[in-house]
């Protein structure tokens, strides 16, 4: 088998001088080409970090501690400075929370896309493919004319400009109104299937990347804790975590149910944890779950790093 | 009734003059919020549910329309409303002065109203969930959840007939948004306050509101039981941000 | 690397505060004592030298760093205390009360440093006073303008409305909220109004509005030392160094300082 994309035990670590965090704790992800992932987790789950270390983007404060990542056959944290840009030119695009942000604000929309196309393509094509309406119009703008939905289309359109194998979208509809939102997805969704371009869609909302993801990984303290079919993942959580989070989003209440939060918060690691890091608020959690690291367990179609996963299918 | 908008319009004027441009960020809005009810208000960015938070708070005059607090018309000045009505705003980060300790910052209220009341203060940080020795930290030092905790403590200490809660939760991690909706609902069981609970977010709003009012393009489209927002929306509008879901 | 750039100038700024500290009890000598020969250079007993009165340029020079800094220090802190009314004023309040502010500092921004000190002199007369007053018009715009800019900012803040809405009063919002959130964009200001207040002492000194002689000032020593440069350079070598000196470290200490209270959060992306 040959992933596209193959993340295996890495670990980040950001150093500020005064404080370390481990925002990676040895986080194993593989993609297949063709496939669309919807990782999901809090903030400081890591999951921003693990989307720009496959572009080896990580800010300079950013530590590779262990672990590599394989991009369509490529060592990307072994390449020279000139191998990374071809590889991201190539075979990468990226869209943000921000799409704004994103796009140079000095430079018209049309020049940008022109820049990244090179001599060969027409600015205009690619903008009606993110179905943009009047691209002409669109082309002669700057960005801070563009509406955020409209930023968001512009931006999908330089990220998928050179076809690219793999999309990471960074929670690209986090910034859009919730109208908009099912517009961008439905583009961003639609261009890449009919690219063949692989997508990995980092967000915080577990319900809506199970309804356009074929496959779900659930990122937590570092790690990815779960890693199943969307359908599964959402439906029968294997992992203690998942099934809380599912619990606790008001969408999925009833008239009348009192939402059941997961007790305390996130963690932040300052180095690598000794057990699961779900442990301090894992209802199930018993004494091993503190001082060793889960292992991965297959339970039904899914796979979880949770010590009691197989016995908790089975009880339940 | 606590809060009565009847009738409320807005208009912005904006560009330069004789070229002005008029823009209705609410037009024509009727909506009451009766004692010890959450009226939950959805509508996305550029509805008017921004300025209708604004119109209900006293920040915003009407240009046309009446707004009613407790029966009577709005005061012209603000400050007589000092202590009565309290709003949790959206972002955890900037809701509280970086430069001030969390217990001075829940104190404020109390403050404008010339009272001191250490014992209360450390009570309300209590009554949110948090402990009392937190009262001399600095927000920096607090997670997003504990801060939008510290907001709601001082909204409450002055105990207000009437709270806003604008986009409150919003900007939290689902887990610590779960917790934080929970923390409201067993806050007005125990404090009895009305509330005006906007969002944009379907999902947390029918989580916590007891009626609901939707908005869209400056305008009230559909205002409703919350059981009915779970089975039979009337409005188009609504049954889309249903299916959103 | 910015590091030990910002340190080395506090070093720097040390020195020459210390400097100026000795010269008030004449550590090195009266700086108006004769002590020897007219422009004689540096020998025993004047390790820099003499002018062209025979008064040494030790004690003189640190005369000049004490009169300059403690001018450009009390000009400074008058425009800080002015500059953050104004600005706060400004910001918050907005409407025809920014408008008028804005409008008036612009248009002291709008005279060249320069012609705004030689005016001010005019109206003054030369001497120390028309030396603060110079320092103060010529550094009141821009932080003014930076202030406010903060306080526009700070003023959309959450716990600015919070605090509206729960009746608070104008001083409370402006005194406990806008304040202490605008100070470190004060701070900053300061340190770089501090350098352009000695360049505008050495300038006007120089032209012979400022700091009228015998008193020294870097400005007036500096404008003695052209008068002799080719038969006696140590005259303006001293005063010259130092005055440069000061203004880069100065300078630098600044951007250290702009570093700390405003960070630029930038993500290092593509």
């Amino acid at each position: 088998m040959t992933a596209l994309l193959e993340v295996r035990d890495l670990a980040v670590e950001y150093d500020s001088g005064e404080r370390r965090v481990r925002a990676l704790d040895g986080a194993d992800l593989t993609v297949a080409a063709g496939e669309t992932i919807g990782i999901v987790g809090e903030s400081g789950s890591g999951k921003s970090t693990l989307g720009s270390a496959v572009g080896r983007l990580l800010p300079s404060t950013a530590n590779r501690v262990t672990g590599d990542v394989w991009l369509a056959g490529e060592r990307v944290f072994d390449l020279p400075p000139a191998g990374i840009r071809r590889l991201r030119r190539e075979r990468l695009g990226f869209v943000f929370q921000d799409p704004i942000a994103s796009l140079d604000p000095t430079m018209r929309v049309g020049k940008q896309l022109k820049l990244v196309l090179g001599s060969k393509g027409d600015p205009l094509s690619h903008l009606d493919r993110v179905r943009l309406a009047n691209p002409g119009r669109v082309a002669r703008m700057y960005p801070h004319q563009l509406s955020g939905g409209m930023a968001q289309r512009v931006a999908l359109a330089i990220a998928m400009a050179c076809q690219p194998r793999l999309l990471i979208a960074d929670e690209p509809t986090a910034a859009l109104d919730a109208q908009v939102r099912e517009e961008v997805l439905e583009v961003v969704f639609s261009v890449a299937a009919e690219a063949g371009t692989s997508i990995v869609w980092l967000s915080h909302d577990l319900t809506a990347v199970a309804r356009r993801c074929s496959r779900v990984a659930v990122m937590y303290g570092g790690r990815v804790v779960e890693d199943g079919p969307a359908a599964d993942v959402l439906g029968q959580p294997a992992h203690p975590y998942t099934a809380a989070l599912a619990r606790s989003a008001p969408a999925m209440a009833s008239l009348g149910d009192r939402l059941s939060p997961v007790p305390g918060r996130p963690p932040v690691l300052a180095e690598a944890s000794h057990g699961c890091a779900f442990e301090p608020r894992c209802p199930y959690a018993e004494e091993r779950c503190a001082k060793e690291r889960p292992e991965l367990h297959v339970v039904r179609t899914q796979e979880a790093l949770c010590h009691r996963a197989t016995e908790l299918v089975t009880a339940s | 009734m606590i809060l009565e908008l009847d009738n409320v319009t807005v208009t912005f004027t904006a560009g330069p003059p004789f070229r002005r441009e008029h823009v209705h960020a609410m037009r024509g809005v009727s909506l009451y919020v009766a004692e010890g009810e959450t009226l939950g208000l959805v509508g996305e960015s550029g509805s008017g549910k921004t300025t209708a938070s604004r119109v209900a708070l006293g920040l915003q005059r009407p240009t046309a329309g009446a707004v009613r607090f407790e029966g009577k018309p709005f005061p012209k000045r603000r400050r007589e409303l000092a202590g009565h009505m309290q709003a949790v705003l959206q972002h955890p980060h900037w809701s509280l002065n970086p430069r001030m300790r969390v217990g001075a910052s829940v104190a404020e209220p109390l403050a404008v109203l010339g009272e001191k009341a250490p014992d209360r203060v450390h009570e309300m940080l209590e009554r949110v969930g948090l402990e009392a020795g937190l009262a001399t930290r600095y927000p920096h030092e607090l997670s997003g959840g504990q801060r939008q905790r510290v907001s709601i403590a001082r909204a409450l200490v002055t105990r207000p007939r009437f709270l806003v809660f604008d986009e409150a939760v919003s900007a939290l991690d689902v887990s610590v948004q779960a917790q934080i909706l929970n923390l409201i609902k067993d806050l007005q069981r125990e404090f009895g306050f009305s509330a005006l609970f906007i969002s944009h977010d379907l999902g947390v709003v029918r989580y916590i509101a007891d009626r609901i009012a939707v908005m869209r393009g400056g305008e009230v489209v559909e205002t409703a039981d919350t059981a009915t927002f779970y089975t039979a929306p009337a409005h188009e509008y609504s049954k889309r941000l249903l299916e959103a879901l | 690397m910015k590091d030990w750039l910002t340190r080395a100038g506090m070093v720097c700024l040390g020195l020459i505060v210390l400097v100026a500290l000795a010269s008030v009890v004449n550590l090195a000598g009266d700086p108006d004592e004769i002590v020897g020969p007219r422009l004689a250079p540096p020998g025993p007993g004047y390790w820099l030298g003499t002018d062209n009165l025979g008064r040494s340029m030790l004690p003189r020079i640190m005369e000049g760093i004490a009169t300059t800094l403690l001018l450009s220090s009390v000009a400074v802190l008058v425009t800080a205390a002015l500059s953050a009314v104004l600005g706060i004023v400004a910001g918050y309040r907005g409407g025809v009360v920014n408008e008028l502010i804005m409008r008036l500092v612009e248009v002291l921004y709008s005279f060249p440093a320069i012609v705004l000190a030689i005016l001010v002199a005019a109206v003054f007369g030369p001497g120390q006073l028309a030396a603060l007053a110079s320092i103060v018009l010529v550094t009141i715009p821009l932080m003014t303008r930076l202030v406010r800019a903060a306080a526009v900012g700070v003023a959309q803040r959450d716990y600015v409305t919070a605090a509206i809405i729960s009746g608070a009063r104008l001083p409370r919002i402006l005194g406990r909220h806008l304040l202490p959130n605008v100070a470190g964009t004060i701070a900053v200001q300061v340190t770089y109004a501090l350098s352009v207040g000695i360049a505008v002492e050495g300038g006007l000194s120089f032209l012979g509005f400022g700091v009228q002689p015998p008193q020294a000032s870097l400005g007036v020593l500096i404008q003695q030392g052209t008068t002799y440069m080719t038969a006696a350079p140590w005259m303006i070598t001293g005063p010259g160094v130092v005055f440069v000196v000061a203004v880069l470290a100065i300078n630098v200490v600044g951007d250290g300082l702009r570093d700390r209270f405003e960070p630029r959060q930038a993500r290092s992306l593509v």
